[in-house]
């Protein structure tokens, strides 16, 4: 390939970050600085969590991985199917619709936001066990490796799901939880995978938190179900079916 | 080099066709009117032109460049005010311009000075760092313009830019894009305010379900219905009845009050005069004015679009 081609492709490429993290800033000021949204990213996941764990004979400092992991599915996957909603109601959405960036860009930026706001939230359930309960890590780059590649995975599930042409939030709400809850049943978080029947096991290995529990899991007690590096390719893999899909999604329904 | 280059567009949605193969052409540097009742196919082409939307089949290029096959080159050169306002309410008016600059990669110098220049061009300035949600629409509006501005675009696609503002909301936006027209800026502009598109435009093109009826100088359209030819005239003494009456006088195909003014449409002018100052007299009414007037492109427009007129009120016979 000619010089001037790789410098123009460069130029090309910064410029999309450039705009995605634009994207991505404009959403943490408007939807995730908030003290609600903060709040109920908190509180929501473990609300949940709490009401499955509590009278299991487990030690608490054992319940961090499950707890990291639904924080990370429910945050990052919250904020964009409520507000790319609304900003179709209030034709802001349309601005970054005709904008000269391509819809690959436009999808990272609104996921970005969800992944960075995801990955925050989810530091409190980490510090607890570290300070509070006094929970060991076995390997801190694998947790931060599969923190990341999981924040990253559910928070453009959320963009997926928004891209359902539509102004009612609770529509978009509704298809996501028809998903995202079962999800936590099947993905080894309450219940050990191995100890599911056959069908279950099978279902299990379609559910992108099974990988993305299983590394954490993996973080911190050295055992897991999979190698860690099965689990990066399946969320990798999961991660670029869900951002194609988005892509394709978010053209069709504009045509 | 053509600003918009549009060939036998065709859009389909299902079994409805909301364009039917329409081609024009804006030369860079117009500005260039697209009028036509709800409905009729201006917002799908403006969708299409700004590649929101593809075409079922046709060609459209800006400055060159494909809008479906080279969409990103294409959009870098144009900016887009639609007819919602549609800012961040949650963020300021500095950050809406910033934000408006880094979605069109104008560089971290540029975008702050263009921002500062465009918010005291558009009276802002001074509200830079209040969030959004407290302008009145007029400012709301504005912060649109100026946003679609920050690119300093060589096409501006304008959607009713001033429907329903406040006087001093429409002067600054009058103003402001007749300096683009001094800076050689293409505007593509659609509206409802006929007058509007009569004032500002070079040339206008009317669409109506789906087919481009005309397109020409507004002047040349005007000359196109020399038939349609009216008399003002106003009365010393006004009475419901009086419109009624004046219906019925010889020639006068259409009656309508406006004000303290009635306007008469007639294809003959002095035959109407004639027959107004005899209802005068007849009347014991004294002719405060009496003024004669050519076809308006708004009569331009209800003649090639089928709408018809009511009192004041125009309504489609669709």
């Amino acid at each position: 390939m000619p010089l001037t081609d790789n410098k123009g492709l460069v130029k090309r490429l910064s410029c999309e970050i450039s705009a995605a993290w634009a994207i991505a800033k404009k959403d943490m000021r408007i939807y995730y600085f908030k003290p609600n949204i903060i709040v109920s990213g908190i509180f929501f996941p473990l609300f949940m969590f709490l009401a499955f764990a509590i009278g299991k004979n487990t030690p608490p400092g054992a319940l961090i991985p499950g707890l990291i992991s639904i924080t990370l599915l429910f945050s990052a996957s919250s904020i964009e199917p409520v507000s790319i909603p609304i900003e179709r109601r209030v034709k802001t959405f349309e601005r970054l619709l005709s904008a000269p960036i391509s819809l690959y860009s436009l999808v990272s930026g609104e996921s970005m936001s969800g992944f960075l706001y995801s990955l925050g939230i989810a530091c409190l359930p980490l510090a607890v066990g570290i300070f509070i309960f006094d929970t060991p890590i076995m390997s801190i780059p694998v947790l931060i490796i599969s923190m990341v590649l999981t924040a990253f995975c559910f928070a453009t599930l959320g963009t997926l799901f928004a891209a359902y042409p539509t102004e009612n939030v609770g529509e978009v709400m509704s298809m996501l939880n028809t998903v995202r809850l079962p999800l936590i049943f099947i993905s080894g978080v309450f219940i050990p995978i191995s100890t599911m029947p056959r069908i279950g096991q099978q279902i299990a290995l379609m559910s992108p938190l099974t990988y993305g529990n299983d590394m954490i899991e993996y973080a911190y007690t050295g055992k897991s179900l999979f190698s860690p590096l099965l689990d990066i390719l399946a969320l990798v893999i999961f991660i670029l079916i869900f951002q194609v899909t988005a892509n394709y999604l978010y053209k069709k329904f504009n045509e | 080099m053509k600003a918009i280059e549009v060939s036998h567009l065709i859009k389909e949605f299902g079994p409805l066709t909301a364009l039917n193969d329409i081609s024009f052409s804006v030369s860079e540097g117009e500005t260039f009117g697209f009028l036509g009742p709800n409905g009729a196919g201006k917002t799908t082409t403006i969708r299409i032109l700004t590649g929101v939307s593809r075409p079922t089949s046709g060609t459209a290029t800006i400055f060159g460049h494909d809008i479906e096959r080279d969409t990103i080159a294409a959009r870098q050169s144009m900016g887009i005010v639609s007819e919602n306002s549609n800012v961040y309410d949650d963020l300021t008016a500095w950050q809406n311009m910033i934000f408006s600059a880094e979605l069109y990669q104008v560089g971290r110098k540029e975008r702050e000075k263009k921002t500062n220049e465009l918010l005291k061009k558009f009276e802002l300035y001074e509200r830079r760092n209040d969030k959004a949600h407290g302008f009145s629409k007029g400012m709301k509006r504005r912060l649109t313009l100026a946003m679609g501005l920050v690119n300093s675009p060589r096409l501006l696609f304008l959607d009713e830019p001033t429907s329903g503002l406040d006087v001093q909301s429409n002067l600054i936006i009058r103003d402001v894009v007749a300096d683009l027209v001094k800076e050689h800026v293409t505007v593509f502009l659609t509206t409802h305010n006929i007058e509007e598109a009569n004032i500002m435009c070079d040339r206008v093109a009317i669409i109506n379900k789906g087919n481009i009826v005309a397109i020409d100088a507004p002047e040349s359209l005007k000359k196109t219905i020399q038939s349609v030819q009216s008399i003002e005239i106003s009365f010393d003494y006004n009475s419901a009845d009086q419109l009624e009456e004046l219906s019925r006088l010889s020639m006068v195909n259409e009656a309508q009050k406006a004000g303290d003014k009635f306007k008469l449409y007639t294809e003959d002018p002095s035959e109407v005069i004639n027959a107004v100052m005899a209802y005068a007299h007849a009347h014991n009414l004294k002719i405060l004015s009496i003024t004669t007037l050519g076809p308006s492109l708004e009569d331009v427009f209800i003649k090639l679009t089928g709408l018809q007129r009511t009192g004041e009120k125009i309504h489609a016979i669709d």
